[in-house]
Order: C-alpha cells, then sequence, then structure tokens
C-alpha cells in the first residue's frame, strides 16, 4: 500500500490538465505511442473540442522512481467545470494528494483557488505545479509570490514543468512518489469503497469506478449500496490502464472498476458507498450529496415526428448520466418534448450538442430557468422550475429563488465594471479583497437566474478575457417573481413564456419581441407581438402586413412556375407553428431562444 | 367577343431587334434570312400537328376549332409580312381555325408604319399589342428601348386609326425612384390618345437578365415594397376612374369586349395549344413545353422529331391550386360552386378563419357566388393564394 499514490490534477481551464496527464501516461509508458492521442482521457468528442473534462476518469500508472522503487500511481482525472462540482467532489474524496497546476502566464485565477479550497477541504496533500513555463509570457517569479501569497502554500515546492515540451515531467512524478502520502486503510476492516464515478457499457452494464478505503473487493462477493440499499454480485473487478484491466481483488487504497450486473446509471448514486453485505461497515463514508439540477429547459424536437427519437436518446444519454432528469412535456407551439434538469449550462449545452451530434437530432429549447420555491396562499409550498406550471399570481404568498456566492478574479482594472455586472445582474453583499498588488477576488451573492444567460460571456467581454469565474450555490432568497407572456395577435406562444424578476420582466419581454419581429414572416395582415405581465402589456412590436406581393405576368409558361413556387411556399408554411393565426417558422424560435446567450 | 370556348394557339416568334435588360423571355436578334429559315422550321412544327393533333400523348385533344390566335415572342412585328402570311397559312392547313378567330400581335412602335399596319389588318390581327412600355424619353433610356417617346405617340396614334378592334399599349412602371407624379404622367399621356385596353407591369428584375446581375451587383435596387404597393393601387384606381375595369393584376380594359380573349384561356384552364420555341401548352391534365432555345428546337424538327422537351401531369390537386391562384389574379374572382363541383373543395368552409380574417381586413369579398380579390387583395395575390388550404 506505501506504493500507491492516489492524485488528481486540479487547475482552472485551460492552464494544461489535461496535457500533463498525457504527458504522465506517456512517460511511465501506460500507452502505445501509436494508441496515443491529445486529451486521451477525454474520450467524448466534445470534451476534446472544447477542451474540457466532463466525465471523471482515471487511469492506473506503473512508475519506478529514481530509488528504484516500483510505484502504482493512480491518475483521477476530474472534471474543470462548476457544473460537475459534485463529481469534482467525489473525486477528491478518492485521493490521498493533488496536483495544483497553475500556468505560468496566467498565475492564480478563481478556479485554482476554489479547487483548492475544496482540496484542503478533504485534507489533501497539494503540491503546486507551474505549467507552461516555455511560454514567453511566463513569470515564474510572480506565480511564486501569488502561490504564497493567495495560496499560503509553500512556492519552493513548486514544481516546474511544460506538459506541451514535455520538460519537468519527471520532477512532477518524483513529487507526487515523495511529496503525497500512501492511503491508509485496512484490507481486512469492513468494505468501504467510495463510489466517485461510473460509465454505462453496452455490454457489461454500469462500470462503477471506485476507491477502496477500507476492507477488499473480490469477485463473487454480495456488495450492498449503503444509499439506495441495493445489493450485487460483483462479476468483476479491476485496473483503469486506459482499457480495463481485470484483476482479482481490489484492496484498501486501490482505485479501479467494478462490475456488478447493474442496468443503469440510475439504479446507483455517484458518492454511494459500497460495503460487503455480509459484513457491512457500520457508516457510509461522508460527504455524500445527491446531485441535483440546478437549471431547467424544456427540449422540443424540430420535427414532431422525431418526439420517438429524442425519447430514446434521452434515455440512452441519460444510461451514463445521472444528473440528466428528464419528463414528458408538451407545449402547444411546439408540440411534445421534455422538460430537462441540468447541473448547470454547461451540463445542458453538453446534453443538447450530443443529443445533436451522436443522434442526429434537431432541436429547440426553452429559455433555461431555475428552480422556485413558491408558498401559496393556503400556506402549501411548492417547486415551479417550468413557467406553463406557474400558478395564478393571486394565490401565490411569496416567492424564493436560487442564490450563489459567486467568486470573480481579475486584475484589479476591471473592478469597476465588473462591480456594476454584478449590480446589474442583482448581486448583492458584493466585496473584494485584494490577493497580491493588482489583483482582485470579488464575491458577489447572486441570484442563480442572472447567472444563467450569459453572465460568463459579459464577464470574459468586460474584463477582455482576465476575469475568471467560479460559484457555488448558496440558498433560498425571497423574490418578486414574474411570469411573462409573449403573445403573438393576442395569444400567448406558451414555449416563450419565462418566470422573471420583475425588474427584468420588461427588457426581456422587449428583446423576445423583438426577435420574433425580425424572424417572423410579414403575412397578409399585421401582427402584434406583446409581452405581458398577466393581462398587462408590457412590451410590443408590430409586423406590417404584406402590401405587394404579386408577380406581374403570369401566362402560358409562368403558371407551372407559379404554382410550383406558391406550393413550395406553402410546404414551408406547414412546418411552421400556428398561434393566433400566425405562423411563425421554426427559425424564430430559435432566433428569440437564442437570443438570450446573444446579448 | 366575350364567349371563346375553343382553345387557344399561341405562336412564339423569337425575334427582336434588341434584347431589353428586363426581359426574361427567350428571344434572339436575327436577320430577314434566319428569320425565313425559322419561320420554315416552325411551319414544320405546325405540319406536325396536321388534323388537330396535339403532339403529347394523353393529352386531351380538343374538338372544337380554335378561335383565339396570340403572335407573341419576341416581337412578332419585325417579322416581314410575308413570312406571317406564310405562318397563318400553314395554321389554316393544318389546324381546325374558327372563321372569327380573334388574333392578337404584339408589335414594337418602331414597325408600326402604314404598311404594316395594312398588312396586319390583312391577316385578320383585332388585336394590336403594343410595346409602348412608357410616353417619357427619360423611361424609355433606362428601359434601353430603341424607340422615341415620340414613336410611342406616333405609333399609338397610328395604330388606333388603323381599325383595328383594340389596340393595347404596354406599359412599365417601378422605375427605380420612379415617383407617383412620373407613372401617372405616362398613364395620363397613354390615355389621352384613347386605347381600349392597357397592360401595366411592374418592373421585376428576373435573375438572369442585365437588370437582374446589376441588382445581384447591388447597382439597381428594385422600389421599396411600400412604394411598389402605392404605385399599383394608384395604377388601379387612377384607372378605375377612368372607366378602365382592371380585370387581371396588370391587365385593363374599357369593355369586357376588349379584354385580351386569348390570355383569358391561360387563366381559366381552357385548352391553348402553343407552337415555337420555349412555347407552352395545356390541355386536360397536361401541360407540356417545347425546347426554350432556338437551336435545339429546329434541330428537333429538321429530324422529324416533336421539339416538345418535357410535360407535367396535374392532379387534381394541382388544377385546384392553380385555378385559385389564377383566380385570385382576376376580377371575376373565383366562382366557388364551380370550384367545389369541379374540385369538391369547399373554399370557404375549409378556410373559415382565415377568409373571415381576410373579408375583415377587405382583402377578399364574396360577391354573387364569387371569391373576388379588392384591390388590396390584388395587390398580394400571391399571399392569398398562400393563404388558402385546399386539401381536405
Amino acid at each position: 500500500m506505501n506504493t500507491i499514490r492516489n492524485f488528481c490534477i486540479i487547475a482552472h481551464i485551460d492552464h494544461g490538465k489535461s496535457t500533463l496527464a498525457d504527458r504522465l501516461i506517456q512517460r511511465c509508458g501506460g500507452v502505445e505511442e501509436r494508441e496515443f492521442r491529445d486529451q486521451i482521457l477525454d474520450s467524448m468528442d466534445i470534451e476534446r473540442e472544447r477542451g474540457i473534462t466532463i466525465k471523471s476518469n482515471t487511469v492506473t500508472l506503473n512508475y519506478k522512481a529514481q530509488d528504484g522503487q516500483e510505484y502504482q500511481l493512480n491518475l483521477i482525472d476530474t472534471p474543470g467545470h462548476v457544473d460537475f462540482s459534485h463529481e469534482v467532489r467525489r473525486s477528491l474524496m478518492s485521493c490521498e494528494g493533488a496536483l495544483l497546476l497553475i500556468d505560468a502566464a496566467q498565475g492564480v485565477e478563481a478556479q485554482t483557488l476554489a479547487n483548492l479550497y475544496l482540496a484542503l477541504e478533504y485534507d489533501l496533500e497539494v503540491v503546486p505545479v507551474i505549467n507552461k513555463i516555455d511560454l514567453p509570457s511566463a513569470d515564474v517569479e510572480k506565480v511564486r509570490e501569488e502561490i504564497d501569497e493567495d495560496l499560503g502554500l509553500d512556492p519552493y515546492e513548486a514544481v516546474l514543468c511544460s506538459a506541451k515540451l514535455g520538460t519537468g515531467i519527471d520532477e512532477v512524478l518524483e513529487a507526487i512518489v515523495h511529496q503525497l502520502p500512501p492511503p491508509a486503510g485496512d484490507p481486512e476492516a469492513p468494505l468501504q469503497a467510495l463510489i466517485f464515478d461510473a460509465q454505462y457499457d453496452a455490454y457489461r452494464g454500469v462500470v462503477m469506478l471506485c476507491r477502496v478505503k477500507e476492507g477488499t473487493l473480490r469477485p463473487g462477493e454480495t456488495i450492498r449500496l449503503m444509499h439506495t440499499e441495493k445489493e450485487y454480485e460483483v462479476e468483476e473487478v479491476g485496473l483503469l490502464q486506459l482499457k480495463q484491466v481485470k484483476a482479482h481483488q481490489l484492496a484498501a487504497g486501490a482505485v479501479g472498476y467494478v462490475i456488478a450486473g447493474i442496468k443503469t446509471v440510475r439504479d446507483i448514486a455517484i458518492g454511494d458507498t459500497i460495503t460487503a453485505a455480509e459484513r457491512p461497515a457500520p457508516e457510509p463514508l461522508p460527504g455524500y450529496k445527491e446531485a441535483k439540477p440546478v437549471v431547467f429547459s424544456s427540449i422540443y424536437p424540430m420535427s414532431t415526428d422525431d418526439y420517438e427519437d429524442l425519447a430514446k436518446a434521452l434515455d440512452k444519454l441519460a444510461l451514463n448520466d445521472a444528473a440528466l432528469t428528464y419528463e414528458k412535456d408538451s407545449s402547444t407551439a411546439l408540440g411534445f418534448g421534455f422538460r430537462c434538469g441540468f447541473l448547470g449550462l454547461l451540463h445542458l449545452d453538453v446534453v443538447q450538442e450530443r443529443l445533436k451530434r451522436e443522434y442526429g437530432l434537431s432541436l429547440l429549447l426553452s429559455a433555461p430557468s431555475v428552480r422556485y420555491e413558491l408558498t401559496l396562499e393556503d400556506g402549501s409550498e411548492i417547486t415551479v422550475d417550468n413557467p406553463t406550471l406557474f400558478p395564478d399570481p393571486n394565490h401565490i404568498d411569496g416567492a424564493a429563488e436560487p442564490f450563489i456566492k459567486a467568486a470573480i478574479m481579475m486584475p484589479e482594472r476591471y473592478i469597476g465594471v465588473v462591480m456594476e455586472l454584478c449590480r446589474e445582474r442583482r448581486g448583492v453583499n458584493t466585496t473584494y479583497n485584494y490577493l497580491a498588488v493588482g489583483r482582485v477576488e470579488l464575491t458577489s451573492e447572486l441570484p442563480l437566474a442572472e447567472v444563467l444567460f450569459d453572465f460568463y460571456d459579459k464577464l470574459k467581454t468586460v474584463t477582455q478575457g482576465y476575469g475568471s469565474f467560479d460559484y457555488e450555490l448558496l440558498d433560498y432568497r425571497p423574490t418578486d417573481l414574474v411570469k411573462v407572456d409573449i403573445l403573438v395577435n393576442s395569444e400567448p406562444v406558451d414555449a416563450l413564456a419565462q418566470l422573471v424578476h420583475r425588474d427584468k420582466a420588461r427588457p426581456r419581454a422587449l428583446r423576445y419581441c423583438e426577435k420574433l419581429a425580425e424572424t417572423i414572416p410579414r403575412q397578409q395582415f399585421k401582427i402584434a407581438i406583446q409581452g405581458a405581465i398577466g393581462g398587462k402589456i408590457i412590451a410590443r412590436t408590430t409586423i406590417n402586413a404584406y402590401r405587394k406581393d404579386v408577380t406581374a405576368k403570369c401566362y402560358g409558361g409562368d403558371i407551372t412556375r407559379k404554382r410550383k413556387l406558391l406550393e413550395k411556399q406553402k410546404a414551408g408554411k406547414k412546418k411552421m407553428k400556428v398561434v393566433g393565426a400566425v405562423e411563425i417558422p421554426q427559425s424564430a424560435f430559435v432566433a428569440v431562444l437564442k437570443a438570450d446567450t446573444d446579448n | 367577343m366575350t364567349a371563346n370556348p375553343g382553345p387557344g394557339l399561341y405562336l412564339h416568334l423569337p425575334f427582336c431587334s434588341s434584347i431589353c435588360p428586363y426581359c426574361d423571355f427567350y428571344v434572339l436578334t436575327g436577320d430577314p434570312a434566319r428569320q425565313r429559315r425559322f419561320v420554315d422550321t416552325l411551319i414544320a412544327e405546325i405540319s406536325l400537328c396536321t388534323g388537330g393533333r396535339w403532339p403529347v400523348v394523353g393529352a386531351e385533344s380538343p374538338v372544337e376549332p380554335f378561335d383565339t390566335l396570340y403572335l407573341g415572342g419576341g416581337t412578332p412585328s419585325i417579322l416581314a409580312a410575308e413570312e406571317l402570311t406564310r405562318t397563318l397559312e400553314a395554321l389554316h392547313r393544318a389546324l381546325p381555325i374558327d372563321d372569327d378567330c380573334w388574333i392578337s400581335l404584339e408589335a414594337n412602335p418602331e414597325d408600326v408604319i402604314p404598311a404594316n399596319l395594312d398588312a396586319w389588318r390583312q391577316l385578320g390581327v383585332c388585336f394590336l399589342s403594343l410595346g409602348v412600355q412608357s410616353f417619357q424619353q427619360q423611361n424609355l433610356d433606362f428601359l434601353g428601348r430603341r424607340h422615341t417617346a415620340e414613336q410611342s405617340h406616333r405609333s399609338l396614334e397610328l395604330a388606333l386609326g388603323a381599325g383595328f378592334h383594340t389596340v393595347s399599349a404596354d406599359l412599365i412602371y417601378g422605375l427605380p425612384d420612379q415617383s407617383r407624379e412620373d407613372w401617372q404622367h405616362d398613364l395620363e399621356l397613354a390615355l389621352a390618345l384613347g386605347p381600349q385596353h392597357l397592360s401595366c407591369y411592374q418592373l421585376t428584375f428576373h435573375h438572369g437578365t442585365p437588370f437582374g446581375f446589376r441588382k445581384e451587383r447591388g447597382e439597381l435596387a428594385e422600389l421599396p415594397e411600400e412604394a411598389q404597393a402605392e404605385l399599383f393601387l394608384l395604377t388601379h384606381r387612377f384607372l378605375a376612374e377612368k372607366a378602365f375595369e382592371g380585370y387581371e393584376v396588370s391587365n385593363f380594359a374599357t369593355g369586357p369586349e376588349h379584354r385580351s380573349c386569348h390570355n383569358q384561356k391561360y387563366w381559366d384552364h381552357t385548352p391553348y395549344l402553343g407552337l415555337g420555341p420555349s412555347a407552352h401548352s395545356f390541355a386536360g391534365h397536361h401541360r407540356w413545353w417545347n425546347r426554350r432555345k432556338i437551336k435545339p428546337w429546329e434541330t428537333r424538327l429538321e429530324d422529324g422529331e416533336s421539339p416538345v422537351e418535357s410535360s407535367e401531369h396535374l392532379s387534381p390537386t394541382d388544377l385546384a391550386f392553380e385555378r385559385l391562384i389564377l383566380a385570385l389574379r382576376t376580377a371575376d374572382g373565383l366562382d366557388l360552386e364551380s370550384f367545389r363541383s369541379v374540385y369538391g373543395v369547399d373554399l370557404l368552409s375549409a378556410n373559415l378563419e382565415v377568409a373571415d380574417r381576410l373579408q375583415v381586413d377587405g382583402l377578399i369579398r364574396v360577391d354573387s357566388g364569387c371569391l373576388v380579390p379588392t384591390t388590396r387583395g390584388l395587390a398580394i395575390a400571391d399571399t392569398l393564394a398562400r393563404s388558402f388550404d385546399i386539401t381536405e
């Protein structure tokens, strides 16, 4: 057990985590040169393209240290985005140590700090690694200062490397061996293994990734999942060396996979503890928290014929994504679809992207919403995340919305614009402190709903790319919530309704109205587009009627041409959604619903 | 001459003295020898129809004689009188043609000279359609016409004095930046001479024409829609005041007897036979068309083959939709009862909401069993046609 090291790499996005992982794998001969590809741990196309890690991944490396000793290094790759922080937590719990990767040019960023706090929360030993020292703009001394002042770590323990060029990789490996502690635990104790991720395999069912804390996992034994209280028989255990390598057991300290005939990832919970049914541990491992969706959106197929395909695609995605929730939903304008819950906007984006790419579906998504808590006049409490289910405002006594604590780091010169941005987004208790000369960390308590749409893009814009952002959920706070309806010729378009704070209702409604006016083709009559709260109109645009639409000549040969053209246009109309006798093309919904992220 | 139940005959004579930058018809220039060879070939095509046979298998050849003949193009007026005579003689030899056949000829102002007028009268032309386009020089210049404003006047005057049953002037409006006043002035100049018929075409920049290219390059812009609508309504209202009935989107006559009997057939699905390159024909459930360009058309005929390029079979729904499209372009509108009995669609009850809305908005009205577009409705006839659903 003394020769095992379980560690992860934590970093701000773009600081080079996947590249460092690639180099460590290559250095330890974990992969044949010809099989190697960049970002090897990121198996999804989306992960590679966006340079992000969505699913946790794990690889066991065999490293012969300079002292001649063979070590087993378990690198647990963690997702790098706040949406997936529950997975990050689980991964951290499986480690004894962490490499904290810092870009030599960028220095310490918001996520660096957030990740460090997380790592410390789980008592991990942290070794700072300064990456990208080959960059002309690298300033190692300045980063050392930040490590000292911002992070409170020993700057002279920091290892220097350039993952891109492969320099300093040996030093990183030696630091893992010598500065990170081996796992503790008793292989004879009652079994406690933490499930930190799971993948669905079409042939084998659910493959759980776990860290054995106490006891030993063996094939043939009956295990119990302590939170879900279900029992299964272990079929196979093994190590992950980029492929699954069967082993005869996983003893305390080990990281590996378990296959136990489990059908879907829904049957298990990430963070749950595996114990033995025969001799169960008295307690599950601490820190279990259910991953709850916080962002909701309805997904409709562009063509109503694709509903069945969408249903199947969601079923399949969900096999491997326990955090994705979905239930049937329907809209008069858009037909049948699903109300889906996501961990955050990136999660939503990823699911949407995968549905499009891997399943070839064209989709429409309604405006994302958070989940609100409502107190009704009879004293009962309900939650609402779907505007169509919003009760009559007369029966609502009070509403509350989720707040987050945002941590934003940036060079000092942007503090004014960022504070203004937070103020615009209804931020409260905005404070800041100087981390170092010229660098500021600002924290603000913001409604999650305000961050959903374009906060991150705006932040990047106003700070010219220098601002970094991280957040955690805080609590629910009272809010003045209204439902904004969008009416086309006085008829509400249900798919465009949304729940917003009263102060934001008018600008939002106006933006929707304007986008619709741009995209709905003119018709033979004037079309009024309105935004309304209840019966009160708060925004309005008009689409003027066609005034001239006729071909000058229509004789012998023109007739066929004319008929075909009009037929084609009519066929286009058939695909439109009719609301209030107005034909609304799909493109109008797309434009409007995208408008949220445009601006 | 209002009821012409027989089929119509159209000859496409594709020669022009020059090619106008807005024209998207199939036309070419050619010397008299070239024209003679063309007429020889046309006569060969006519001969293929000897005995009244229509060239497309399955097309129901009508039994009645042809009672309208339209000489179009191109500019038939540039053909020498003897070529026209030869052509008509060939027609009479090959096809059943009514003694009272209504004959129309398109003429350019520069060809309107007394000798030609006499010859056309001799041929039996009763409807002379003059391509004057404008009475104002700057407009003619813009349109690339070879005749002068003076010739526009002169030719119309001469034609009106030559004893045709109907003389029509073709006018073009909606030139870039054209004002209401400018267009109304053209109309006034036309009316002052007293034609019985006017065709007023709104200028369109067709793809593939010099104007089309200039538009695509951003050098020319069509009038904005609002201005187009204004000129369209001005045309119909102004001419109505002057006792011209706008019986179709672009056609106006001082009385039903002066309407274009031949064009009427296009709009109510009366059979018609088109001969010459690019000519279209229609009978029953078929529409077919000749090779568009003169060369392949000639080659086919020289080899003794039919010059028909392609045909389409029209389903009852196609026919019903065409009927609707075309009727909504005419002042007579659509006879709802006849539409129901022929196509089995009760248009109004199948489109209650739309029809109601269009009536309330003053775009259509129902008048003695007919669905009739109002003037504002005519201006958006394409939109109207799209608004109705004719599938059961």
